[in-house]
């Protein structure tokens, strides 16, 4: 393992090691355009380079291995030279226009030039003009050929990452252009990525370009819903943007770097998947047509429930709610009433890859399993509610419409004493249900889920539930109480203490434990 | 699709080299020399031929400029305008011929007869001013040799 001094500080790292990564490890930042972490190594940009004594000329930082007894500096008068020069070049035929920029406030050609910049322009010369200006280049993201520095970080992802090669530069020098091949479309399953892998303004993302400025912005931690996979995510959102009708407050989700999981990267459809958090949500508890307190919603069910057995209660829960959200479920209606409940549905597989695409489209498949166990189904509790057998049927955000067809759930809602709804978004089964109960969504959600490598993951809420929607284990305590039998947990992390003392395979953990990273489930 | 002929020529080619995508450049060049440019549905053949990215023929079709897109006339002039070569008259050479075929650098004549580019330094300064005349060199230039070499070839 060599040895190293860099700016002063000493450091061993693996051979092989390049002076970006030792830097890194220091906690200084090289700046970097062409250099990406999980991409080949392309050293084209030369922003990254670094004086090494004894060597002649100034070095790439992202390509030189690291040697025994090297004396590296990163900020020395030389080096500031170099970024400043090379900072010039890039911005040769570069617009000047941050102002009416999309990428301006997270642009590295922005930051380095504020730090390194030549600020008086020795330029006498025009700009050589690109080709087209923003223009789109496939479903999701658009292309503006003059911001961009050919730093190939976007055909490197294409040929490494998705190995679908829609990227290349065309022609020769300063007439050099990045574009898609001529008739083709940027169009895979994970398009998105290339332009948080964009160090400028070039590539930019159609769902997103002028939405919102990016210092308006805050960063919420969560892990996406949209499969087992539970890549990690940040949500992003406004935070001077109150919820309207019109108005979103997630402005557009994005990878958050987990080694483990989905590395840097995630797919379309988890990127693009955030627009039912604001639309189409259950606002307030309704009684048939009624809007009513959710005194009163907590007591019809309390009374439904005082008034049977438990074996004519049927329980659906749903691998969309958090472990500790299940547990809850668990406690009362499995532990307590020892009524019916299962969570597998018989949903149809969705589609899936050799990357991070799981045909399981639900995020907690795998803890649903470890806290409920299997032991009641979901077809035969479905059955027994249309056949009359059961008084109450609960059902948590399935879409029993979708699922078994509009005959099957008229006839529960005839042969039920209550059918209770509970849910964030309204669908076709809200329609049929005789009580819908509104419930928070997972940007609105403390908890955890666990992913189909059985990692236990921490989502952490953005913002305060939508109208009065509320989260599942609440509303569950809530029932619990109404029935004189109370659960009572003072908040997510309290349930998840209980779930580490009573579910095995969580023995040890805690959310400081779980941290960013996730802890898998032990066997 | 590939001809048979131009098929086993390349087979050849790409035979000499041990990794067939380091055969790409000579390739190219078989194909423009049958068929006077590199077209869309050359990139396309050449791409599953050899096992590229369509994306990557294209890059370096476009990055060389002995390469064509668009088809050439019977004869190019491919005319210096490094120093060497400006120095010693080859931006009067260039504007001469110009007017002479009123065609802008890179483009062809409508009979296809003759095509023009404007070419950084060949290698060749001690011909100063010089061109490229299809395949050969030819130095020393002045308006009349090109007015001959127009008027031979109308
Ligand atoms: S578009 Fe962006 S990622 Fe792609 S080469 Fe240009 S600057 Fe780099
Ligand atoms: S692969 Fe699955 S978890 Fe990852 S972003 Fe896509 S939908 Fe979300
Ligand atoms: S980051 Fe090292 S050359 Fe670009
Ligand atoms: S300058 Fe014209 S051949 Fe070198």
């Amino acid at each position: 393992m060599p040895n190293l001094t860099i700016d002063g500080q000493k450091i061993e790292v693996p051979a092989g090691t390049t002076i970006i990564q030792a830097a890194e490890k220091l906690g200084i930042e090289i700046p970097r355009y062409c250099y990406h972490p999980a991409l080949p190594v392309a050293g084209n940009c030369r922003i990254c380079m670094v004086e090494v004594e004894k060597q002649p000329k100034l070095q790439i930082a992202c390509y030189t291995p690291v040697a025994a007894g090297m004396v590296v500096k990163t900020t020395s008068p030389k080096v500031l030279e170099a970024r400043k020069n090379v900072l010039e070049f890039l911005l040769v035929n570069h617009p000047l226009d941050c102002p009416v920029c999309d990428q301006a406030g997270e642009c590295k050609l922005q930051d380095y030039y504020m730090e390194h910049g030549q600020y008086d322009s020795r330029l006498a010369s025009v700009k050589v003009k690109k080709e087209k200006k923003a223009f789109s280049i496939g479903p999701t993201v658009m292309l503006d050929q003059e911001r961009c520095i050919l730093c190939t970080r976007c055909v490197r992802f294409t040929d490494t990452i998705t190995k679908t090669s829609e990227f290349g530069v065309f022609d020769r020098g300063d007439h050099s252009q990045l574009d898609v091949y001529p008739g083709k479309e940027l169009d895979n399953k994970y398009s998105g990525n290339v332009v948080d892998i964009c160090p400028v303004g070039a590539l930019t993302d159609k769902d997103f370009r002028f939405k919102c400025r990016v210092w308006y912005l805050d960063h919420t931690k969560s892990v996406c819903p949209g499969c087992s996979m539970g890549c990690n995510i940040d949500i992003d959102w406004d935070k001077s943007r109150p919820h309207t009708e019109k108005k979103e407050r997630v402005m557009r989700l994005k990878p958050r770097h987990n080694p483990d999981v989905n590395n840097y990267w995630i797919c379309d459809s988890g990127r693009y998947n955030y627009h039912f958090i604001d639309e189409n949500r259950i606002l307030s508890p309704q009684y048939l047509d009624k809007i009513v307190e959710w005194g009163e919603a907590m007591e019809r069910v309390a009374e439904t429930i005082q008034s049977t057995k438990a074996e004519r209660i049927g329980v659906l829960a749903s691998a969309q709610l958090t472990n500790e959200d299940l547990f809850v479920i668990r406690k009362l209606f499995k532990d307590t009433l020892k009524a019916h409940v299962d969570f597998r549905v018989p949903e149809k597989p969705g589609d899936s890859d050799d990357f991070l695409i799981k045909a399981d489209k639900n995020p907690n498949t795998a803890g649903a399993a470890s806290i409920l166990g299997a032991q009641a189904d979901a077809q035969t509790i479905v059955q027994k509610a249309k056949q009359g057998e059961l008084d109450l049927l609960y059902v948590f955000g399935h879409d029993l419409v979708k699922l078994f067809g509009k005959e099957t759930v008229a006839q529960i809602a005839k042969k039920t004493k209550l059918f209770v709804f509970q849910g964030s978004n309204i669908n076709d089964t809200c329609g049929y249900a005789h009580l819908n109960l509104p419930s928070s969504v997972y940007a609105e959600k403390d908890g955890t889920f666990t992913n189909c490598q059985q990692r236990v993951q921490r989502i952490r809420p953005a913002f305060f539930p939508l109208g009065e929607s509320k989260g599942d284990w609440e509303i569950v305590s809530f029932v619990a109480g109404q029935l004189g039998a109370p659960l009572s947990y003072k908040g997510p992390q309290d349930v998840f203490d209980d779930i580490v003392k009573t579910v095995a395979g969580f023995a040890g953990m805690s959310y400081e434990k779980i941290g960013d990273q996730g802890m898998i489930l032990k066997k | 699709m590939f001809t048979t002929d131009l098929l086993r020529q390349l087979d050849k080619i790409a035979g000499q080299y041990e990794q067939k995508q380091a055969a790409l450049l000579p390739v190219l060049h078989a194909i423009q020399e049958k068929e006077g440019l590199i077209s869309p549905e050359s990139e396309q053949d050449v791409s599953r031929y050899l096992g590229i990215p369509v994306v990557h023929v294209h890059e370096a079709v476009s990055f060389y400029h002995l390469f064509h897109q668009t088809k050439k006339g019977k004869c190019h002039f491919s005319v210096c305008q490094t120093t060497s070569c400006a120095l010693l008259g080859g931006e009067d050479i260039i504007e001469h011929l110009k007017t002479r075929l009123g065609i802008k650098s890179g483009e062809t004549t409508p009979d296809g007869k003759f095509s023009l580019s404007v070419v950084e330094c060949l290698g060749a300064c001690e011909l100063a001013p010089m061109m490229q005349y299809n395949k050969e060199y030819r130095g020393f230039l002045n308006k009349k040799k090109i007015d001959e070499l127009i008027d031979k070839n109308k």
